[in-house]
C-alpha cells in the first residue's frame, strides 16, 4: 500500500513545513507503513490540496468534508517535532487505514 | 477576491500623490550630483537643501540638524553605533527597551558581542516603560538612552518627554526612534527632550529608501559610513536626490494632516474596537487605553489560529499583519507581546490591524463582516 498519500498543510512557514513533511515520512516509514508524504502551503496557494488519504494539518485551513478524508491536526509539531500525542495520532490513523 | 482593503500601515504605507510629484521632479530635472559645482549639481543641492528644511519643520529643529540616511534602521543604527563608538567598550553603558526595533534591538546586541554593556527595560503589561526604571538603570558610564516613541506592534506611546527630562538631569544623550509617530504626532525635538530622533519616509507616505536622523547641533557621532563629506560628514555617498524629495513631500503632507487625522483614525479605531468586541468576549485589545496610538490596534482572537486568520483574511483581500514570526526552527512568538507578559495563547493569537489616511469606515464595516465571518472557522 504504498500509494497511500499523505499530505502535510502548513502556511508561512515554509521551512517548517517541509521540516515536518520529512519528519512524517520517515516517522511513518520507520513504523512500516511507507507512504507518499506532500505538502502543501495554503501562504502560497491557497486551494483545495492534493487528492489525500489522510491530511495532517499544522493550522485550521480545512474540514474533512471538503478533503473527503481524515483530517489531523499537528500544530504541536510546530514546535516539538516528536510531540508523542500527535504522532500516536497519526501512526493510529494510518494503520488503521492500512489495516482496512 | 472582493474589492482590495489595506490595513498594514505600520509596514509601509501607499506614495501619496503630492510626494510622487516631487520626486518626478527630482527625477526629471534634478540630476546632477550635488557635491559638482555646476549648476546641475546646484539643482540638486537647492533640492536638498529645501528638503532638509521641510523635514526640520516638521519636528522643530535646525536644518543642519538633520542627517539623510537610507531608512529608519540606518538611522537607529547610527545613533546607537555612532555615539557608543566614540568610546571604548568598558567606557560606555546603553539603556534600551525590550519592545524595542530590530533595528535597535540587533543593534544593541552587537554592540554588547563588542564589549559594551547594555540594560534592557521592561515594559508593564500595556507595553510601557517606567520612566522610573530609566533613572534606577542610569550609570556613570551610560552614555545613550533609546526608548521608541510609538511601539510598532501595539501602539503604546512611551513616556518620551519624562525620559528625556531625565536623562537631561543625568547629562546622558537620549535617542528615540520616532517612525511610528512622525503621521500623527506634532514632534518639537526641544519639547520632547530628544538629542537624536529616527524617522523614515516609507510610513509617511514617502519613498522605501529614506530616513533621516536628527542629530542635535552639539552632538558628536561616529559615521558609519565614509568616503565623501555628504550629510555634514555622518554618512558619505552621493545623497538619494528623489528619495530626500520625497521625504520632505512626506513631511510637509503629513505635518499639514496630522492633527485631523489623529482625531479621524481614533474614531476609526474605537469603532473597530467596538466592531470586533461584539463579535465574542474572547477578543481582547492589546496595549494602553489611554497612552495609545491612534492607528495601531493589536487584537487577539483567543482559541482562533492568527496565521489562518490571516490567510483568510488576505483571501477575502484583506492584508493585516500578524503577531508571530516564523523562523526555520519554529514560530516565534513577538518580543514585544512576550515582553509585555501575555499568555501565550493571546500572543498566539494576535493579528495587527493598522490604519493609514486613505482608511474609511466602509472599509472597517467590510473587515468587521469579513471577520466575523471567518473567525469560526480559524479556530484551533
Amino acid at each position: 500500500m504504498t500509494n497511500y498519500r499523505v499530505c502535510v498543510i502548513g502556511g508561512w512557514c515554509g521551512n517548517r513545513l517541509y521540516m515536518v513533511a520529512e519528519h512524517i515520512s520517515e516517522v511513518l516509514e520507520k513504523a512500516g507503513y511507507p507512504c507518499q508524504v506532500k505538502s502543501h502551503s495554503v501562504w502560497e496557494n491557497y486551494s483545495q490540496p492534493p487528492v489525500s488519504n489522510l491530511i495532517l494539518q499544522l493550522l485550521p485551513a480545512f474540514t474533512e468534508s471538503e478533503t473527503g478524508c481524515p483530517v489531523i491536526t499537528i500544530r504541536p509539531l510546530l514546535v516539538d517535532l516528536d510531540h508523542a500525542v500527535t504522532i500516536e495520532k497519526v501512526l493510529k490513523q494510518v494503520q488503521a487505514d492500512y489495516i482496512a | 477576491m472582493s474589492s482590495q482593503i489595506y490595513l498594514d500601515y505600520c509596514a509601509t504605507t501607499p506614495i501619496h500623490s503630492s510626494v510622487r510629484e516631487s520626486m518626478l521632479r527630482a527625477l526629471d530635472v534634478s540630476f546632477g550630483n550635488p557635491s559638482s559645482m555646476h549648476w546641475a549639481g546646484a539643482d540638486s543641492k537647492q533640492l536638498i537643501k529645501q528638503a532638509r528644511a521641510d523635514v526640520a519643520n516638521g519636528i522643530g529643529c535646525l536644518p543642519e540638524e538633520i542627517t539623510f540616511t537610507s531608512g529608519a534602521t540606518e538611522a537607529d543604527n547610527l545613533a546607537l553605533f555612532g555615539m557608543l563608538r566614540l568610546f571604548l567598550p568598558n567606557q560606555a553603558h546603553l539603556i534600551t527597551s525590550s519592545i524595542e526595533h530590530h533595528a535597535i534591538l540587533h543593534a544593541a546586541q552587537r554592540l554588547e558581542r563588542d564589549g559594551y554593556s547594555a540594560t534592557y527595560l521592561p515594559v508593564d503589561e500595556h507595553g510601557l516603560v517606567n520612566p522610573e526604571d530609566v533613572r534606577r538603570a542610569i550609570r556613570p558610564e551610560t552614555k545613550l538612552i533609546s526608548i521608541m516613541y510609538v511601539n510598532n506592534e501595539v501602539g503604546s506611546i512611551q513616556p518620551i518627554q519624562e525620559i528625556g527630562k531625565i536623562a537631561r538631569e543625568h547629562h546622558v544623550r537620549f535617542h528615540t526612534d520616532a517612525v511610528q509617530a512622525m503621521g500623527l504626532f506634532n514632534i518639537d525635538v526641544d519639547d520632547l527632550n530628544v538629542d537624536l530622533l529616527s524617522l523614515s519616509a516609507h510610513k509617511i507616505y514617502g519613498p522605501k529608501g529614506i530616513g533621516a536622523l536628527f542629530v542635535r547641533a552639539g552632538t558628536e557621532l561616529t559615521p558609519m559610513i565614509v568616503g565623501g563629506p555628504q550629510e555634514h560628514s555622518l554618512r558619505a555617498g552621493t545623497e538619494n536626490v528623489p528619495g530626500i524629495a520625497g521625504l520632505g513631500a512626506a513631511m510637509n503632507l503629513v505635518r499639514q494632516h496630522r492633527t485631523d487625522e489623529r482625531v479621524r483614525l481614533l474614531g476609526l479605531r474605537k469603532y473597530l474596537i467596538a466592531g470586533l468586541q461584539a463579535i465574542g468576549p474572547a477578543v481582547i485589545v492589546n496595549g494602553s487605553e489611554e497612552h495609545i496610538a491612534p492607528h495601531v490596534l493589536s487584537m487577539s482572537f483567543i482559541g482562533a489560529d492568527a496565521e489562518m486568520m490571516l490567510i483568510r483574511l488576505n483571501g477575502e483581500g484583506i492584508a493585516a499583519s500578524l503577531g508571530s514570526a516564523c523562523n526555520s526552527k519554529s514560530i516565534e512568538p513577538s518580543h514585544v507581546l512576550t515582553a509585555m507578559k501575555l499568555p501565550q495563547e493571546q500572543i498566539e493569537s494576535t493579528l495587527r490591524f493598522s490604519l493609514g489616511m486613505p482608511t474609511t469606515k466602509d472599509e472597517i464595516d467590510t473587515l468587521l463582516d469579513v471577520i466575523t465571518r471567518v473567525l469560526p472557522r480559524v479556530t484551533v
